[in-house]
């Protein structure tokens, strides 16, 4: 068991509307979120934590539209990997004193201004891009449509499985007013844009921003609960140049690790908000979190997942690098999610960025969980 | 300019695809140029000879792709370029429909090629196939094609 775990709770969450052209500045996002998730928490945070690729609202401009008197702040450069890891950064800091409690965002243009569709995913020094950009490879999609293609001739998945994830995803989200996207279109009709991926298979860049508050869980003990949380990656999709897996994402380094932390198996999950910026990531996080054997996937994904993302996920409900998802974790617990699952008491919820990335385990206080 | 290596590999010059580019003088080919630095500079000289080699290390005879100062697998600093056979057989691959850099004409195929020799290379699929015909274990052989401005580089086409 992870020191923290149990120690810090999500008090509120709050989000702005997410659109295709906000008109609005990247802080006015961030501060609109904020002000409903400290509403809904009803604690003043003393700390604060950014995510964003050179595309946000700076820490301290938020603090000082929302009048906050700072004390640990930090802004961490990354994308869709800090989504579930932001909550450890936040539960170490209120375990250790350092704050009681923390606010934490993301907040973006993410369609009208700095768009992701270019983005280097270099690593290292950038030898990389002279061997592919000559060719025409620049951006996530390009790069994590190569790693879909050998995944489905891995496991013997066809378009036929990403139209069904992409058609389960959309069919939650006709319940969803938050959603971008909420009608079950005909996918067949989806423009190509890097094969097997569609327009379709891709999660929408979004404006929009997401804030939670995180606080020590005495002082919210009907919040919902950081049980445990990892960071990690390593050989897979993010250097395809020398791997022996291509297809390989983050959740095949960390999956094991979070449960040993948590001290759970894959059926304590009860709802699961996977990280889908594209839809071959459901399977293949399904797989590698133990919520799917790789046999009964394409029967699974046929029928539809009630418990994977009842909200539309990032496919359908927009893409606020994935905090948007984690808010609805939160959600699930407190039993006002979207599509509400029953019940539901430990929510598994996943940051990806190619092979590297993080996952975290939320539980509803007083389940004996 | 760029001549043939015997029984190495094939070099023709780009055919042109049927866009506006086509027009274009070379020099104002948009599409980016590969940008070498000191680790590389050996591996694009030997392109333009039409050779296609990657670096083998000197302390444990491994082929290392793409170039690397330090050797992945011992440590080893003196990673030479060395000649291959330019075989090799699809990885992975997708065919581009959006392009997101300029001067592609859509659509084209990306793909990395597993080759003869245990490193993987990063390429374009040209040549007698269609974009959709393109298969994961497809035999491929390189084929040199010019890039204005810049001088050869390889792709991919069926062996
Ligand atoms: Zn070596």
């Amino acid at each position: 068991m992870q020191g923290f775990s149990g120690k810090a709770a999500v008090a509120g969450v709050g989000m702005t509307d997410l659109s295709r052209h906000s008109g609005r500045t990247e802080l006015q996002l961030a501060v609109e979120a904020a002000r409903h998730a400290i509403d809904e928490a009803g604690q003043r945070p003393d700390a604060i934590l950014g995510y964003h690729l050179g595309d946000s609202a700076p820490v301290i401009h938020v603090a000082r539209e929302l009048r906050i008197e700072l004390g640990w702040h930090n802004e961490i450069y990354g994308g869709g990997t800090q989504c579930a890891s932001i909550l450890g950064d936040a539960a170490m800091l209120i375990d250790a004193g350092l704050a009681r409690t923390v606010l934490v965002y993301r907040a973006l243009n993410g369609r009208s201004g700095r768009r992701m569709n270019t983005l280097s995913l270099k690593l290292g020094e950038g030898v990389e891009e002279q061997f592919t950009h000559p060719y025409g490879l620049a951006g996530p999609v390009q790069q994590f449509a190569l790693a879909a293609q050998r995944y489905l001739h891995h496991t013997g998945l066809t378009e036929e499985h990403l139209c069904a994830v992409v058609r389960g995803s959309r069919t939650h989200a006709v319940a969803n007013p938050r959603a971008l996207r909420r009608e079950v279109e005909d996918y067949w009709a989806s423009p190509m844009v890097a094969s097997p991926l569609r327009r379709a298979d891709c999660c929408q860049e979004t404006d929009g921003a997401c804030a939670l508050v995180i606080t020590s869980a005495d002082r919210a003990p009907a919040a919902p609960r950081v049980h445990a949380v990892v960071r990690g990656g390593g050989p897979g999709a993010s250097a395809m140049d020398r791997t022996d897996d291509v297809t390989r994402i983050f959740s095949s380094h960390v999956a094991g690790p979070l449960f040993a932390a948590a001290g759970m198996t894959p059926a304590d999950v009860d709802v699961a908000l996977l990280y889908d910026a594209y839809s071959w990531l459901v399977p293949r996080q399904l797989e590698d979190f133990g919520l799917c054997a790789r046999a009964d996937l394409a029967a699974t994904l046929h029928d539809g997942l009630a418990t994977v993302n009842p909200h539309g996920g990032l496919l359908s409900e927009g893409y606020v690098h994935g905090l948007n998802n984690v808010a609805e974790a939160v959600r699930q617990l407190r039993g006002d999610g979207v599509n509400q699952v029953p019940g539901a008491e430990v929510a598994l919820c996943t940051g990806f960025g190619g092979s590297y990335g993080s996952a975290a385990i939320l539980v509803r206080p007083g389940t004996g969980r | 300019m760029a001549f043939v290596k015997a029984g190495r590999a094939d070099v023709i010059t780009r055919p042109c695809p049927p866009t506006k580019r086509a027009l274009a003088w070379h020099s104002m080919d948009p599409r980016p140029l590969p940008r070498p630095n000191a680790l590389t500079a050996p591996y694009w000289e030997a392109c333009r000879r039409g050779e296609l080699t990657v670096q083998r290390c000197r302390s444990c005879g491994r082929r290392v792709h793409l170039p690397e100062p330090v050797c992945p697998h011992c440590g080893g600093t003196d990673l030479p370029y060395e000649a291959v056979s330019g075989h090799g057989r699809v990885h992975t691959f997708s065919v581009v429909h959006r392009a997101f850099l300029p001067g592609f004409a859509i659509p084209y195929v990306i793909a990395w090629i597993d080759l003869e020799e245990g490193v993987r290379a990063f390429g374009g699929i040209v040549g007698d196939i269609a974009p959709d015909d393109v298969r994961i274990g497809l035999p491929v052989r390189v084929r040199f094609d010019d890039l204005p401005g810049f001088g050869h580089i390889p792709n991919w086409r069926p062996a």
